[in-house]
């Protein structure tokens, strides 16, 4: 059966017959008429009918399909409270025989409460100026030292080639809402800031899948380990970007890097690297 | 189909209280319902990497959107819309957007790349040219038949969860397991010798035949309406 030697059969009517479609509206009497006067008719409604049970058959056989347990483990980083959050770095930094130089344990604390401030807020929702997640970032900041393990801020800035390895800007001094003459003397130059909690970076605040953009960052740069300094939830031409500042054995480095870091398909996802000097 | 934890609280309970600041309830709620929410999305996609960022995606915009949430629906019922739309805006934007094909030529913009995973051995055959079928439906139709066929779900509320009337699930339903029913017998015309599986009466009803399939009419659903 293929449908061809139905050739005077509107299948698709008479598939509608078959599943219920009809049911109560003149077409449904109108089909019925032509299967019991017309052999074409009924022919393709007998086979066709036995074909739909065996279909239904097969379909209602399909296993169970559970979660994957990574994809499971990512979604419950996210949606947990902030101390769950907390374990993922912890763990690969004591992974043995691990080349991850930005898992400092005590660094990579400093930077995940502030990043889990921003994530938790972003992901709620809610107003910074309630709990000031720019204030965390700030505290942050001064509590690890760039060179020392990596530091997770969520400025919002847009940085631009030009301005991109400038360094990163200095803590935000106020709220949400504060404009861009709160940076300091070292920040970047002509930079608008917009807002820090921007949708499209929503999976980067997930440890798992920053994780994952590091690494994705450390085989497309192809200069050995890499040691992450400064995260930056920001900008980079207007087009939402985790801005990563790192060294490596290849010199030091600053990428803006899309939203999908990390992905399989995207890599890195780079949209612009410059070197620091 | 909606899940009441008998013990804890219900869906509503959680979602209420993640509006209302407590950061573990939307957690718990994923938890309960991830499995299901997944298989939707992996066999409407059918590409597991695009499966998970779609779930991703509309747990995201879940989570960031449960104050909007009027209760007008079950939880889980609303869940799973936001699944299925990202899974579907996903395939549409596949579409617009098609990628450079694979050597083998397999991979398809609509249809899904055929990584779901194999079937139990017994009807390995079988199941494997079911699933073939079912890849090659429109996504709309292959939507409503695998909530309504494979995860079970009634008519009424895999309406509700595509936002389109009864009559239109089950048109597409209707429609789509037709063109599976023409699909397998097509597919398996190029199998000779290969047993039928399943209900062996219906399979005789079925035979095997060379020939070109008819053309179906594309994805519209006669019933269409809402």
């Amino acid at each position: 059966m293929t449908g061809a030697e139905f050739s005077e059969v509107d299948i698709d009517l008479l598939a509608d017959y078959i599943g219920g479609a009809l049911e109560g509206t003149p077409e449904e009497s109108a089909v019925a008429t032509l299967i019991a006067e017309n052999p074409g008719w009924r022919e393709a409604y007998e086979r066709l009918g036995g074909g739909v049970a065996l279909v239904r058959a097969e379909l209602g056989r399909f296993e169970p399909e559970p979660m994957p347990s990574d994809l499971a483990a990512r979604l419950d980083g996210m949606f947990s409270a902030p101390a769950l959050t907390l374990v993922k770095g912890d763990a690969a930094a004591e992974r043995p025989g691990s080349r991850r130089r930005w898992t400092t344990p005590i660094a990579i604390a400093a930077g995940f409460i502030a990043f889990v401030g921003f994530g938790a807020d972003y992901l709620s929702g809610r107003n910074a100026s309630h709990d000031d997640s720019a204030s965390s970032v700030a505290g942050t900041s001064e509590q690890a030292a760039p060179a020392a393990g990596t530091t997770i801020l969520s400025t919002g800035t847009d940085y631009t080639r030009s301005t991109l390895a400038s360094g990163p800007p200095q803590p935000l001094a106020a709220g949400d809402n504060a404009s861009a003459s709160t940076f300091g003397e070292n920040s970047v130059p002509n930079q608008s800031r917009t807002s820090a909690k921007d949708p499209a970076l929503a999976r980067l605040t997930a440890s798992a899948a920053l994780q994952e953009c590091f690494e994705a960052i450390e085989r497309e740069n192809a200069g050995g380990p890499i040691g992450v300094l400064t995260a930056d939830y920001a900008r980079f031409d207007g087009v939402p970007a985790l801005i990563v500042r790192f060294t490596a054995e290849n010199g030091d480095w600053v990428w803006a890097t899309g939203a999908d870091c990390g992905t399989p398909v995207a890599g890195a996802d780079a949209i612009d690297k410059v070197p620091v000097r | 189909m909606n899940t009441v934890d008998s013990v804890g609280p219900s869906d509503a309970d959680l979602l209420r209280a993640h509006v209302d600041g407590d950061r573990d309830a939307f957690g718990e709620l994923v938890r309960r319902h991830r499995d299901r929410l997944w298989a939707v999305a992996l066999r409407t996609i059918g590409d597991r990497e695009e499966a998970a960022d779609a779930v991703q995606d509309a747990l995201l915009s879940a989570h960031r959107n449960a104050a909007r949430f009027r209760g007008d629906s079950a939880v889980t019922t609303w869940l799973h819309r936001i699944v299925v739309n990202a899974s579907l805006d996903r395939i549409r934007r596949r579409q617009a957007h098609p990628t450079v094909p694979l050597p083998d030529g397999s991979r398809s913009d609509d249809r899904p790349s055929g990584v779901e995973p194999a079937a139990p051995a017994a009807d390995h055959d079988t199941a494997l040219v079911v699933r073939q079928a079912l890849a090659a439906l429109p996504a709309d139709q292959r939507a409503a038949i695998v909530l309504v066929d494979i995860q079970g779900y009634p008519v009424a509320e895999a309406a509700e969860i595509l936002e389109v009337a009864v009559g239109t699930i089950k048109s597409r339903c209707a429609r789509g397991r037709a063109r599976m029913a023409l699909a397998l017998g097509d597919l398996r015309g190029r199998d000779h010798g290969h047993p039928p599986a399943g209900n062996q009466d219906a399979a005789e009803t079925v035979p095997s035949g060379p020939g070109t399939p008819q053309p179906l009419p594309g994805p519209h659903d006669r019933r269409d309406q809402k």
